[in-house]
């Protein structure tokens, strides 16, 4: 089959992320940019533009309440993501694809390796990259830690009834740093993987084309074009 | 001459305002030219307030005290007001004598300007209050700054708006016995002035009197005369006394405190640290609170400022064994609940308490801190390296690429590619590998080749393209640029590798895919 010359073939596609996925991540996008555009001013009161945005108590009273209602909205798209992966994992259907392993190590190695002139090959990867997976779980304690020191904030009182007081200011500051860190961590790291170095849009459509499946995924390519029908003298099984 | 001419002046402008005066007063005409003279002798004052003419001022005064004292100088003389009260017109001669005014000479007509003659003109006031209120103006023709700050001030406009209690000059400052408070030579408060303050204005705020009496501030300057702590006014102000109920005081309040205790010089002789405005700044009640002084000063905010916790007349010190907040956390606790009423035992602790983190104070958010210290540094840091290095990697292979295509064109075959692995074999068009020095595109053209070979056998000629990331095979077709020199170099070749290839590159593959330590091994 392999053999017949195709003239015409239709590019294809392989999906890479479920609806429910893309939405998650929309929701998160959306959740990061309210919560980033109120609560930077909120951080940087000494600023004479946050000072002029946040001149009365009326506005400070406004811009905390959008920053707690683009909290809840967070929370609602955390707990959902918790808990569809801890329902996958009680059916044993979580994939597993975007658990570290020990071969994306391996992988951050040689590619430094390749940074650093010392290496002439990519490394090869597979459904998700190591970088993809740092971007995740980086964003996933992230976000934790936000959300965590957010809600001791929020409810001080509360908090210091089962925990020391220092709690408060320590949340504050791990709770305004992490926001920092979490902002210049997107633009520097996400943005470029998804924009600068290629143009990466998967998380919208959901879907990943063959060329790039090729370049940047290719043993995932390998598996899934291996297990299916149109190569079966490869003898992919063996 | 120099003094003759001033004089004249003087006159001239005496002259002025008592006409002014009088269309004000609406008095009769007849009393013109006395008026006129009194006011005269009124505003020589002005110029007599100045220590060397002070002693010969009432050399200019047609009416001496002596003539006043006759009648008032003993007790006796009084006047009936309308409700009823009775005015005491005696005024003790030694009492006046002693005050200020009358060691510096000051007559009383200068006050009592329009009592010249006798019999006095009639005098109506519906009550003793209403005597002073009419009669306290007269401070205004020599004190104008101080009359007016105090007019603008809380008490001026509660008298403005009708509450005759309101404090005026002679309330606080007597009528007859008028002290001196300011030290001619350094402008400062005597200290004998300063202990007098607070009780003169408990004359009226007595139970606010009580409570500074016992703050730490209050017992210092009654009991050891401190000259240091502050009295009244110094938070206050003096004449232009501002209501402390406002929103706008409450925001400016915590640089009234700051007056002092950030004066380096005052506090190193208590041992107080000086960083209390900066660590209340730094802390979200103070930077809100001087946010809003600065943008919003008449904004309404909840948000603590010092007197809050440590009190507003009480103030205490901290340590204090029974009032203190630092000493006794419950009196700590009991100010927070003003604003956080859930607030429980372990809350006010939520408060730095002035201190800087550090291992000792505030661990958790000392080490919280050292944590973001390194690794926003170490590990954004590092991120943003390999992308920059990402990015001078990816310039480099493009500007490389470009090269090799140019170099493709110009050189289509030569040197055939020994290094290559066994599958080289299969592919005939050399020239693809030969001008990759660096070996890298070599070796993933040589990868992407095989699934060529592999489906579309008669395209496999592409590779000589030499594109690191080789095309997928389905797209291979459109893929025809720059591709006429292989073919014409072993036309017979693809029917060959149409053959075999398919299966050593299949288990290339393989290989590949399951065994990924394949893959690390040849990168080692």
């Amino acid at each position: 089959m392999s053999l017949t010359p195709e003239i015409v073939k239709p590019e294809l596609h392989f999906k890479r992320f479920s609806k429910s996925q893309r939405w998650e991540h929309t929701l998160l996008l959306f959740c990061v940019l309210v919560l980033l555009l109120t609560g930077l001013p909120q951080k940087y009161r000494t600023a004479g533009w946050s000072q002029y945005l946040l001149s009365t108590p009326e506005r400070v009273q406004m811009i905390q309440q959008i920053h707690h209602a683009a909290a809840l909205l967070l929370t609602a798209g955390a707990i959902y993501h918790l808990g569809k992966g801890i329902l996958q994992l009680a059916r044993r259907q979580l994939p597993a694809d975007i658990f570290p392993v020990w071969q994306d190590f391996k992988d951050a190695w040689q590619m430094i390796l390749f940074l650093l002139f010392l290496s002439k090959d990519k490394p090869k990867f597979r459904k998700y990259n190591f970088e993809q997976k740092v971007t995740y779980w980086f964003i996933f304690f992230g976000v934790g830690i936000l959300i965590v020191t957010g809600y001791i904030l929020w409810f001080p009182e509360v908090v210091t009834r089962l925990l020391p007081g220092g709690v408060i200011p320590a949340a504050k500051l791990a709770h305004s740093s992490e926001a920092i860190v979490l902002a210049v961590f997107i633009v520097v790291w996400h943005f470029y993987h998804v924009h600068l170095e290629r143009l990466n849009l998967s998380i919208f459509t959901g879907k990943l084309n063959e060329e790039d499946m090729q370049t940047y995924h290719a043993l995932e390519y390998q598996r899934l074009t291996a297990s299916q029908p149109e190569s079966p003298e490869s003898g992919g099984e063996g | 001459m120099r003094a003759l001419l001033r004089a004249s002046l003087i006159l001239v402008g005496a002259a002025l305002l008592a006409t002014a005066a009088l269309t004000c007063l609406l008095d009769s005409s007849e009393a013109l030219p006395r008026r006129a003279q009194a006011a005269a002798a009124d505003f020589t004052p002005i110029r007599a307030s100045s220590p060397q003419q002070g002693d010969g001022g009432d050399e200019n005064l047609s009416i001496g005290n002596d003539t006043c004292l006759g009648c008032h100088g003993s007790p006796g003389p009084t006047l009936t007001l309308e409700n009823g009260d009775i005015l005491d017109l005696y005024v003790n001669p030694a009492d006046y004598a002693a005050s200020i005014h009358g060691q510096k000479g000051y007559a009383c007509v200068q006050c009592h300007t329009t009592v010249g003659n006798y019999p006095h003109p009639e005098f109506k006031a519906a009550s003793l209050r209403d005597a002073s209120l009419q009669r306290y103006t007269a401070c205004q023709s020599c004190h104008g700054l101080q009359y007016s700050q105090a007019a603008d001030s809380v008490h001026g406009k509660a008298l403005a708006s009708g509450n005759q209690q309101a404090a005026i000059c002679t309330d606080c400052h007597t009528a007859h016995e008028v002290k001196r408070l300011n030290d001619p030579q350094t402008h400062t408060l005597l200290p004998s002035a300063r202990a007098s303050i607070p009780q003169t204005c408990a004359k009226c705020h007595f139970a606010i009197y009580q409570k500074y009496k016992t703050s730490v501030h209050g017992a210092a300057l009654l009991e050891e005369s401190n000259p240091d702590v502050p009295t009244c006014i110094d938070c206050h102000g003096v004449h232009n006394i501002e209501d402390p109920t406002t929103a706008a005081f409450r925001l400016q309040s915590p640089q009234i405190c700051a007056k002092c205790h950030t004066d380096e010089k005052l506090m190193s002789r208590y041992g107080i640290s000086t960083n209390v405005m900066n660590s209340y700044v730094a802390d979200f009640h103070g930077t809100t609170v001087t946010i809003f002084e600065k943008q919003s000063p008449d904004a309404e905010t909840n948000k603590a400022v010092c007197y809050d916790c440590h009190g507003v007349h009480d103030i205490s010190r901290p340590d204090d064994p029974i009032t203190g907040i630092q000493s006794r956390k419950e009196n700590l606790l009991a100010r927070c609940r003003k604003c956080h009423p859930e607030a429980d035992a372990n809350f006010p602790t939520a408060w730095l308490s002035h201190y800087e983190p550090s291992p000792e104070k505030y661990p958790i958010v000392y080490y919280v801190n050292l944590f973001y210290k390194l690794f926003i540094p170490g590990v954004l840091g590092s991120m943003a390296l390999l992308v920059a290095l990402d990015v001078g990697r990816s310039f480099y292979n493009r500007s490389r690429e470009k090269q090799q295509k140019i170099e493709a064109a110009a050189l289509p075959k030569e040197a055939p590619a020994v290094e290559l692995p066994p599958e080289a074999s299969l592919e005939p068009p050399p020239s693809t590998t030969q001008e990759a020095p660096g070996g890298e595109s070599a070796v993933i053209s040589e990868d992407a080749a095989l699934p060529l070979m592999e489906e579309l056998p008669e395209v496999e000629a592409q590779e000589s393209d030499g594109e690191p990331t080789s095309p997928p095979p389905q797209e291979a077709e459109d893929e025809t640029r720059a591709q006429d020199t292989p073919p014409a170099d072993q036309p017979s070749q693809p029917q060959e590798t149409s053959s075999e290839p398919p299966l050593a590159s299949h288990d290339e593959d393989q290989d590949d895919a399951s065994e990924p330590e394949g893959d690390e091994e040849r990168h080692d």
